[in-house]
């Protein structure tokens, strides 16, 4: 062997292992193969067999661990531990609502769905935007690869009041969607008619007052000199849907969904009240005269 | 997104490290950890599993005590840096008041350190900041292996390709050493904290 052969090689090694020792396993290998190619074309080298099968056990110990890499979980599961301080760490909203659904994302996100799907049944018991936390339910059913818990789950809620028909629709054509990206083929019971609510009048909607305006004052952030009116286009049992138009995006992006109104007064035909509430739902409208307005679902507190 | 808690007068705001994979971002918090050891109320956490690799976040609290009549508390938290885990990234950084940029000095990194700059950019982006205006602090790691037998980007090189237009400071670092490593955070705790001030309007 040539002493600049041998040098160059020598120096060609240690990088290789520069990388490797910092993880650099691509470049690692690529280096190897290098010095293999170069001690295969070299007269003296290429004899040294044992040297070439030295460098071969390298690439072959560089590709396990490559393929170690790649076979290992992207998500592992975390301990309890871990999985409180990510839902800590990841809930920024001051208002309680806002930032549990925050922490149940953020562990849905970094793959903890058996613990997010706690969070997020938690969630839907104390109805806190039950048509958004069904969704995520769905979302990390179908992650865990459990689609028939996730029909199951979707039946469950068929037999319940929770849903009106409309938002049952939407949550089927939602699993549906997730269903088919994953190529699963899980039957989903049908919707057939618009029944049950005809007949089973929720108990809020007969009780609660029709609400026909409503003004918020806001206790803090930028628009709290203001009173912001409304009326109300639409209702239905304790939350009320009221138009924005698009000129006042500033107070749209405001209204995040959870964000707590500590001051309502609303204004019925008979009487007017004091409550508080949440933002429940904001949709910007796709079609019609009142293209680009948004509107407001808010959910009246009903005490 | 600092909080200021009023009322105690307790700001607590949030320095992420970014950067390639295997760049030393985990080395510097690590170093750090190891360093203001008597400033951390708690652990630094890294919350991985197998091998070195970070997969999800590292985690160091540290307390500054009072400045300017204020409780500081500031968390550092690292990025997993290889490509595949944009999404965690982009979740880690969510609330960022400061970034330290670790590149990576080899020269078989350069288009990773880009990449990964790119990266930041696109994820600052989608937070509604901007790349020209957070503070930034850049840090060209691993020049201990100056004069190894491994091919390093000179720093002017590094400079040109990360920061011509951003114009950061900067820092060499050898963060397995130690080596410059108390500055960049230095520095990013005085750009990060210096922006506060204006932006909560803080003082005395
Ligand atoms: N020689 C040298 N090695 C370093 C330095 N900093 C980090 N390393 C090594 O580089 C490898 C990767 O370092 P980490 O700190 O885990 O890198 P990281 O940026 O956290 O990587 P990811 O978690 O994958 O994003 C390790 O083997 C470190 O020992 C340095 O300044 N000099
Ligand atoms: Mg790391």
């Amino acid at each position: 062997m040539q002493t600049s052969e041998k040098e160059s090689i020598g120096r060609l090694l240690k990088e290789a292992e520069i990388y490797r020792s910092h993880g650099l396993l691509s470049n690692s290998r690529a280096k190897y193969l290098e010095i293999l190619s170069m001690s295969r074309k070299s007269s003296a080298i290429s004899k040294n067999q044992k040297f070439i099968d030295g460098i071969k056990s390298k690439i072959r110990a560089v590709e396990k661990s490559l393929d170690e890499l790649r076979k290992r979980p992207d998500k592992p599961q975390l301990n309890q531990d871990m999985q409180a301080l990510i839902k800590k760490l990841f809930s920024f909203s001051k208002t309680e609502a806002a930032a549990a659904i925050e922490g149940a994302v953020a562990l849905a996100k970094f793959g903890q769905y058996e613990k997010a799907l706690y969070e997020f049944h938690l969630l839907l018991s104390q109805g806190i935007l039950p048509l958004v936390m069904a969704k995520n339910i769905i979302r990390c059913h179908v992650a865990l690869k459990k689609p028939d818990a996730a029909a199951e789950e979707f039946s469950k809620w068929l037999s319940r009041d929770l849903f009106s028909f409309d938002e049952l629709a939407q949550l089927r054509s939602f699993t549906a969607a997730a269903f088919e990206k994953e190529g699963i083929h899980t039957p989903l019971p049908e919707l057939f008619t618009r029944p049950r609510k005809t007949f089973s009048v929720n108990k809020e909607e007969e009780t609660f007052l029709e609400i026909s305006a409503i003004s918020i004052h806001l206790q803090n952030g930028p628009f709290q000199s203001e009173n912001l009116d409304f009326e109300v286009h639409f209702q239905s049992a304790n939350t009320v849907t009221v138009h924005l138009p698009s000129t006042r995006k500033e107070i749209a992006e405001f209204f995040v969904p959870g964000t707590r109104l500590d001051n309502i007064e609303c204004y019925s035909p008979i009487t007017v009240f004091r409550s508080s509430g949440t933002v429940a739902g904001k949709a910007t409208i796709k079609h019609g005269p009142k293209r680009g307005d948004y509107t407001l679902d808010i959910s009246i507190d009903a005490d | 997104m600092a909080i200021f808690n009023a009322k105690d007068r307790i700001i607590e705001c949030k320095l992420v490290f970014y950067g390639p994979g295997r760049g030393g971002k985990t080395t510097n918090l690590e170093y750090i950890f190891k360093a203001f050891n008597k400033n951390t109320s708690s652990e630094m956490i890294s919350i991985n599993t197998m091998g070195d690799r970070t997969l999800f976040f590292d985690f160091l609290p540290l307390g500054l005590g009072k400045i300017r009549g204020c409780e500081v508390k500031i968390q550092l938290y690292t990025v997993p840096g290889q490509a595949r885990y944009r999404s965690t990234r982009k979740l880690v950084l969510k609330g960022v008041d400061g970034v330290v940029f670790v590149a990576d000095s080899l020269e078989v990194r350069r288009k990773a350190n880009l990449l990964s700059l790119r990266d930041l950019a696109d994820n600052l982006k989608s937070e509604g900041k901007n790349i020209f205006r957070i503070p930034l602090v850049m840090q060209y790691n691993k020049r201990d292996l100056e004069g190894h037998e491994v091919p390093l980007l000179p720093l002017e090189t590094l400079d040109m390709d990360l920061n011509s237009k951003l114009k950061a400071p900067h820092f060499a670092a050898s963060a397995l050493k130690g080596e410059g490593v108390g500055a960049t955070l230095k520095h990013a705790l005085l750009l990060t904290l210096r922006r506060l001030q204006t932006d909560l309007k803080w003082t005395r």
